[in-house]
Formats: C-alpha cells, structure tokens, sequence
C-alpha cells in the first residue's frame, strides 16, 4: 500500500477549511476560542460599567439580561471549551506518540459546529435581541416565548455540542488506541490523562443537555409541553437534566486546566510530578463524584432534607481528591529548582487561587447556609474564582508554555509579566471584593442597587479590577502580534522539557513523529536525556507515513445544520415578505439544511478516503534533525 | 481503488483487522455509551411526565398492546437477522450477509410502518404531541427512537448498496459491523419503551 | 495497540461463531417479552411488583442481547463494557431523580 495517491493540497483559506490536522485545528480553535473569549470579555465589560455607580442607567432591564446571559454562554461554552479542546488537539497527540487523532474527519466537524453553533448564538444580537434567561436557561423563564433569544440559545448550543461531544469521542479513541509503544496508560502525562477524563464526562454530559435542549425547544417552537405546567409539565424537570449535565460540565472545564498546571509545574520545578498515581486516582474520582453532585445547585429548590443531605456529603468528598492535587502540586514545587518565567507564574498563582475557590465550594455545600448564600454575590465570586482563577490561569500557563511547540515562536517573556500581574491583580480585585457584595446581601443577575447600602465600595473595586484584566488581555493580545511578526526560531526544547511534544521540532511537523517513539517510562524524554540519548529511541524503521486527505465536508455539514438552525426558528415567525413566509412557514429552509447535511454524511459513506503518503525521501528532505 | 484484500486473504475478522477499523469499532461503543444517557434522560422526562394528563387520554385508556406486540417482535426478529448477517460476513459470505441486511431492512421498514400507523390512530383519538405533557413526552421518547430506527434503516440500506458494488473488505467491514452495533442497540431501547412505556402505562 | 499491530494475523484462536447462542437468545428474549406482556395483561399484579418485575425483566433481556448479539461476553470488550456500564449509571441517576423527586 505504499503508492502515494494524487492528493489536491490547497493553500491560503481553503486549507484552513479543509485541513484535517490536529494541529492546524487545534490553531482554528484558539482563534475561534480567543474571538468569543474577546466577545465574553466585553459583555464583562459592560456588566462591570453599568455596576460600577449605584442606580446606573446605562443598561437596564432586558438589555442587562441580554449582556449577562451572553456573558455566561460564551465563556462556557464558546471561549473555556474551544480554548481546552484548541490545547487537546495541539498536545494530546503528541504527548502519546501519535501520527494524528483517531479520527480526523471528525475532528474537523467537530470544530466547524462549534463555530456554526457559536456564529448562530451570537447573531442574535441582530436579530431582535439575544437570550435572556440565564446561562442556566431555568424554565419558564426560557419557556416564555414573547421574545425570542432563547431560541439561539437552543439551537446554538444545540450545534455546537454536537461538535464537543464529537470532540470527546475523539479524543478517548485516540487516547485508548494509537499511544506509541511502551506509553502504559501509568506513562500518559498528567495533560493527556485530565483530557482523558475530561472527554469521558463530555461523552456522558452531553447527551444530557442535548434532550434537555430539545425539549426546550419544542415547547418553544412546536407548543410542547414538558414545562408547560397548564399542561402538567414540571420546570424542575429542567433544572434536574441541566445539572445532571451542568456539574460534570464544570468539571469538563477544570479538569484539564489541573493538567497544565501539573505539566508547567513539574517541568518549571525541574522535578517529576509528585504522587503522579494518586494525581491520576484523584482525577478520575473528581470525575466519577462529578456525576453525583448536581443537586447541590438545587438546594433551595426544595427537594427535602435527605436529598440535601446526601449530595451535600457527596459534593464535600470532592474536596479530597481536589486536596490531594494541591498537595501534589506543593510538593512538586518543594526542594525543586523554580524558575518563575510567566507560564510558570501563572501556574503557581493558580494554585492558591483555586484553593480560595474551592473553599468557597465546600462552604456553599453546606445546605443550611447555601440558603444564605444562594442566588447572590458569593456564588458569583466563587464560581469566578474557581473558573478565572482555575481554568482561565490555567489556559495562560498553557499558552506561554505551549506556544513555541504550536507556532514555532516564543512569547514575549516582559509582555507575559505584565499581563499576568495586571490580569491576576485585577482579578483579585474584581472577585474578592464580590464575596462581601454577596454576604451584604447583594443578588447576582440583578442589573443595579441602591446608594446608601454600603454597596458602593465594593463595586467600585470590582469594576476598576475588570478593567485591570482587561489590560492584561490587550497585553495578551499584542504579545501575540509582536510574537507573530518575529522569525520561527523556537528551539525543539526551550524549557528542558520532559514528555514527548518536546522531542520533536518546533513546531511540530504534519506527521508529528518520523519514527513513532519506544516510551521506557513516565517523562519519556526526560528518562531519554537522563540516559545521555539526544532523542527518543525509534520504535520503528523509516517509512511511508500515511496521512488523511483534507475535505470540506465537515464544513458543509455544519453549514447545514446552521441554516436548518434558522429554518426552524422563524418557522412560525410573521414575514412581510410573501416568498420567505413561505420558505420558512413550510419548514422548506429547515429540510434544506438537513438534506445539505444528510448529502455530506451520504458522500462521506460513499466515497471512501484513501489518504495519502509521506514518502522516506520526502522526510529527509526535509532535514528534519532531532 | 482496486481491493487490496480479495475474498479468500481477508483476515478472520475483517472489521478489526486495521487501525480505523479497531477506532471505528471503539469510538461507536462509546458513542453507544452516550446514547444510553440520551435514552435514559429522556426515559427519565418521560417517566416524570406519564401521568400527567390534565386533558386527554391516559397510556392505559389508549395503548393498543397487541399492535406494539407485534412491532417488538419485528424488531426482535430483525435483530437476530442483523446477528445473522454479521455471522455471514465473519465466514466471507457476501452474498449471505447482503442478504440478511436487506430483510433486516425490510423489517425496520415493516416498524417503522407499524409504528406511524398507530401514531396516527393515537392521533384520531386525540393523544396528540401538545395535548398534554404525557402526550409530549411519549411522542418524544417513542419518536427519538423511531427517527433512530428510520435513520438505521437508510444507513443499512445504503451500507448494502456499496456492499454489492465494494464486496467486502478491510475498509467496508466496520462499516457493517458498526451498523450491525446500533441495530442491535435499537433494539435494546425498544425492550425497554415497551417495558415502560406501553406495559406499564397498561398497568397504570 | 500499537500501530505496528495494524494487521492482526487470521490467529489460530479465533474460531467462527455458531448460531446457536443468536437462537437461544432469541427464544429467551421472545419468552421474557411474552412473560412480561401475560404479566400486565392477565395476572392482576400488585403495580409496584409489577414495576419491578417489568424493568426487571428488560435489563434481563438487555443484558442478554448486548452480551451474546454485540459480542460483549468475547475478549478485547473492556472498553466498550466501561462505556456502556457508566453510560446506565449516568441514566440510572436521571431516572432516579425523576422517580423519587418528581414523581412520587
């Protein structure tokens, strides 16, 4: 099978729509991740500006809703999820030795959904005003149809969790069936394990919050009636299917941020990760508790003091594995060489941050005093505090420790410093403040207060340190351009690194490996380097590489569901227009965007992939030196 | 591209013997695994909403048991045919293995046919999708499960016309034994619809 | 699982499958279907051991298709086994909140 086939190669856009490389998408999903991260931004923005004074009147009512459902949506799902899915493409593969991902295609359509879902989202903004019920969309706030944002809500989260939950299957394949040879699943580095997991809950969650966002939009678009209660629907039903979904999906987020965090502070630390099995053990037991604690975001709902009891025991457990991480992590840091550059910086302010947030979780998992607690200030600060100060430090570490294997370049070391001291000061003081807010009684999701309620204060703080992480961000940003505009030069190994990526140049090559690696135990590199070898010992000859051939299709397919997205939403909406009432009226659009869906998957079926082939003199050309 | 296997060489169980292939394999188990969470929720909807019928018929005033009987055998029998095709294609019979696809096809059909035919009465005697939250959720759940059905059967059929035109090889064999997995995991759904939607519905 | 094992041999442990076990799981399925159908239709059943009894019963049969019809009982099905046995466990809990918090 070693004949190379005739493959069109494109360039310029059409490669980037086209392309089937993790690592190009895992590029196309920090770009599309970083875009709604800067959009999620903004809406935090105007949040912060219309609570900067007391009985502000810049956004109000509706529009106050509009901008903190956004806010909450976005970040979630459109610029956190991307953002570690845009690390699990670019690494995960390499950490294991592997040419590419087990399923490329997929990967492809995975991302292009999310991009369609995301894109379907937030044109509400422009057609007649955006959701309004919460990220957390309870029924029958979300049920009531008099204005229609929730519709994209539904059918843009629809889409684009289609496309993570594609993504999670991917990743598990990849991770059980193509390690190199000798990587054990007790080899795997701590980020591929985190991701591991991390895709076992997406696989589990999602399809949850899938029937719950079907349901609410056929009681929204076609007079359904689970919340309907006129009708004998039951709203708690939302809440239960939500959470069932929302906690795993929180996890889903940190996990692998503890990842990064356990690879920056071990390679910074120059020393191996302590307790690596029991940082396994405590991952998959955060990940097996995940699904047994979604209760306690429901304890005022009133479901009785024995259901209240069990998953606040249940949720306070969580707090063991997530200790011993921390200790883990201390311990690695103790007695080792630190050196404190800007992702290790970031990494290490993660960790008493996340312990604050933490803390803040098992207080709120105390029912009696959710009851105090619930609804306010303090869940805000707390799930910040876990989220920004977990996932999003997380993410920063990530990038300045990963960008020179992603793109060949390093990051600015004096831009990363200030942006992570303007960010994480600013941080501190936007959330910490918002504790006392929440403790003086101060409600979340509502859009002002009044003077004399020494309220002031606290506000005034929070809103200056918004401002601060927005500096940060601007820093952020320019790093990447003065980066970008800089010669490829990143040396294969800039951080003496100690698992796989780092054996291979910067940045990676298509075919990541040109002979796929022997792994003789955790660290692999390092274990290599402590031996004296300059690089890993091949696990086989040089050969032809095959490689899949890059298809629109993925592109296509998501195209599809977009416009069938639009064609149910306004299948009952009042046209002027005569022409488009009856496209719309009849459904005609929706079948459209299916059938273009369903051709995809029909030609997809039908025409099978043969890929292509790297032949061993094109790999020599290419001077490719370890 | 010409077969690189012929008939005779191919190894004992074709849809295993690549890398894609295994991937295949493991990733639609998994997919499998979500599903059931798929299912289950909506089960659990279902089995929150059953009884509450303000207006309209209840499940025991309106299932008509001897027609789903009958349906749960079909699919059953249609099952056991897919089993049978994938025993055909472990011992290289093409023609066999076509063969029990296309009656597992035509069973599906004969489902699916049973199944709108008794929506529709439903229907006449007023249990409808927005007659009450029961009527929402049974439609949804016994409906998730039919468009799954109607999709496998499409899928299969089409699996079968590239079978007559690709024969069997390293490339087509997942493919067949993937579709023969979500059959199967059809029926299993239906085992428990039946179960719990129209038995105990009966019951009350 | 590793890519050099990309073509497994036709190994001499592999030996093809009878019909015999897709038959019996056949009858046994039919039987459990028609045990429980004869339950609600002619024993006049207390309902909550009639619950019982139909759930029961299905995971019997589910147990017993994914077992023998998907090939579940057969070696290299660790993976698959711990999909489909945290997938019920997530729908477990679900049905678990709608029986005892909405239901009843």
């Amino acid at each position: 099978m070693a004949h190379s086939h005739a493959v069109k190669r494109y360039s310029g856009l059409m490669d980037w729509l086209t392309t089937v490389d993790h690592k190009k998408i895992g590029i196309l999903y920090f770009l599309a991740g970083g875009i709604f991260f800067l959009i999620g931004g903004l809406e935090a923005l105007l949040i912060r500006i219309q609570l900067m004074f007391p009985d502000n009147q810049i956004f109000i009512g509706g529009t106050y809703n509009q901008i903190l459902t956004m806010h909450g949506t976005t970040m979630i799902f459109l610029a956190a999820m991307p953002l570690l899915f845009g690390f699990m493409n670019a690494i995960v593969p390499l950490q294991i030795g592997a040419r590419d991902v087990a399923f490329p295609f997929l990967n492809s359509l995975g991302f292009w959904l999310f991009v369609f879902g995301g894109l379907l989202l937030n044109l509400s903004w422009f057609l007649g005003g955006a959701p309004d019920a919460g990220w957390t969309a309870y029924a029958p706030l979300s049920s009531d149809t008099s204005l229609r944002g929730v519709d994209f809500y539904a059918m843009g989260l629809q889409i684009a969790g289609l496309g993570t939950l594609i993504g999670g299957i991917n990743f598990l394949v990849t991770i059980i069936n193509m390690r190199a040879p000798g990587m054990t699943f007790m080899r795997m580095p701590m980020f591929t394990w985190t991701s591991f997991v991390t895709s076992v809950l997406i696989l589990f969650a999602f399809p949850a919050v899938t029937v719950g966002l079907v349901e609410l939009t056929f009681d929204r678009l076609f007079d359904g009636n689970f919340f309907n209660v006129s009708k004998g629907g039951n709203e708690v039903l939302w809440e239960h299917i939500f959470w069932i979904f929302g906690h795993p999906e929180v996890y889903i987020l940190i996990l692998p941020a503890f990842g990064i965090i356990s690879e920056v502070v071990s390679t910074f630390s120059r020393k191996r990760l302590f307790g690596y099995s029991s940082m396994v053990f405590a991952t998959l037991l955060i990940g097996f508790l995940s699904f047994m604690v979604w209760v306690h975001h429901m304890f005022t709902t009133g479901l009785g003091p024995v259901a209240n009891g069990i998953f606040a025991v249940a949720t306070m457990a969580i707090a063991v594995p997530t200790g011993i991480k921390i200790f883990n992590w201390l311990f690695t840091m103790w007695g080792g060489q630190i050196i404190f550059n800007s992702s290790n910086l970031w990494a290490i302010a993660f960790i008493p941050t996340f312990v604050m947030g933490g803390m803040t979780g098992v207080m709120l998992a105390v029912p009696p005093a959710d009851f105090q607690y619930h609804d306010s200030y303090f869940v805000v600060a707390h799930f910040h505090y876990v989220i920004v100060g977990g996932l999003i430090f997380g993410i920063f570490s990530g990038f300045y420790y990963w960008w020179p294997k992603m793109f060949g370049r390093m990051l600015h070391e004096g831009l990363g410093q200030l942006n992570f001291w303007t960010f994480m000061i600013g941080f501190h003081l936007t959330f910490f403040p918002q504790h006392f807010l929440g403790l003086m009684g101060m409600p979340r999701r509502v859009f002002t207060y009044e003077t004399g309620v020494q309220l002031e204060m606290g506000n005034m703080a929070s809103s200056i340190g918004a401002f601060l992480m927005g500096i940060g961000t601007i820093a952020f940003v320019l790093n990447i351009i003065i980066t970008a505009l800089k010669p490829k030069n990143a040396p294969a190994d800039p951080w003496d690194g100690r698992s796989l990526e780092w054996s291979i140049p910067s940045p990676a090559p298509e075919y990541n490996f040109k002979q796929t690696p022997l792994v003789r135990g955790l660290d692999a590199f390092w274990k290599e380097k402590r031996a004296g070898n300059k690089e890993m010992t091949p696990a086989e000859p040089i050969g032809s590489i095959h490689m899949p051939s890059p298809t629109i299709l993925p592109f296509f397919m998501s195209v599809g569901l977009f416009i069938a997205g639009f064609g149910f939403m306004y299948a009952k909406y009042d046209f002027e227009n005569g022409l488009l009432a009856t496209l719309f009226g009849n459904h005609i659009i929706a079948i459209i965007g299916l059938v273009i869906t369903f051709l995809c998957m029909f030609l997809r079926s039908v025409y099978d992939d043969h890929g292509w082939h790297i032949e061993p003199e094109e790999l020599e050309d290419k001077g490719v030196k370890a | 591209m010409a077969n690189v296997h012929d008939m005779g060489t191919l190894p004992a169980e074709p849809e295993k013997a690549t890398l894609e292939g295994k991937n295949k394999i493991l990733g639609f188990w998994l997919f499998l695994g979500g599903e059931m969470v798929l299912f289950g929720t909506l089960f659990a909807s279902f089995i929150a909403l059953r009884n509450s019928v303000p207006e309209g018929p209840t499940g025991d005033q309106i299932f008509k048991l001897g027609m789903v009987a009958v349906a749960t055998f079909i699919l059953l029998t249609s099952s056991l045919t897919s089993v049978m095709a994938m025993m055909a294609m472990h011992r290289q019979q093409v023609k066999k293995m076509l063969t029990w696809l296309w009656v597992t096809v035509v069973l599906g059909l004969a489902f699916l046919g049973l199944e709108i035919y008794e929506f529709v009465e439903y229907v006449h005697e007023g249990h409808t999708f927005t007659s009450s939250a029961f009527g929402t959720s049974f439609y949804t759940l016994v409906g998730f499960h039919g468009a799954h059905v109607a999709f496998g059967v499409c899928w299969i059929a089409l699996l079968c016309i590239q079978g007559m035109k690709k024969g069997l090889t390293v490339v087509t064999a997942p493919k067949f034994y993937v579709a023969s997995l979500y059959w199967h995991f059809i029926d299993v759904v239906w085992v428990f619809i039946f179960s719990v939607v129209y038995l105990l519905g009966k019951a009350g | 699982m590793s890519e050099q094992q990309h073509t497994s041999s036709p190994s001499g442990r592999h030996r093809l499958e009878g019909p015999k076990n897709h038959y019996i799981t056949y009858i046994a399925s039919i039987l459990l279907t028609m045990l429980a159908f004869a339950a609600v239709m002619y024993l006049g059943l207390d309902k909550m051991f009639l619950v019982i009894f139909l759930v029961g019963m299905a995971i019997v049969q589910a147990v017993l298709q994914l077992a023998v019809w998907m090939h579940m009982k057969e070696r290299d099905h660790v993976y698959p086994i711990i999909g489909i046995a945290f997938g019920a466990f997530v729908a477990i809990g679900g049905f678990m909140a709608a029986i005892f918090w909405m239901w009843w």
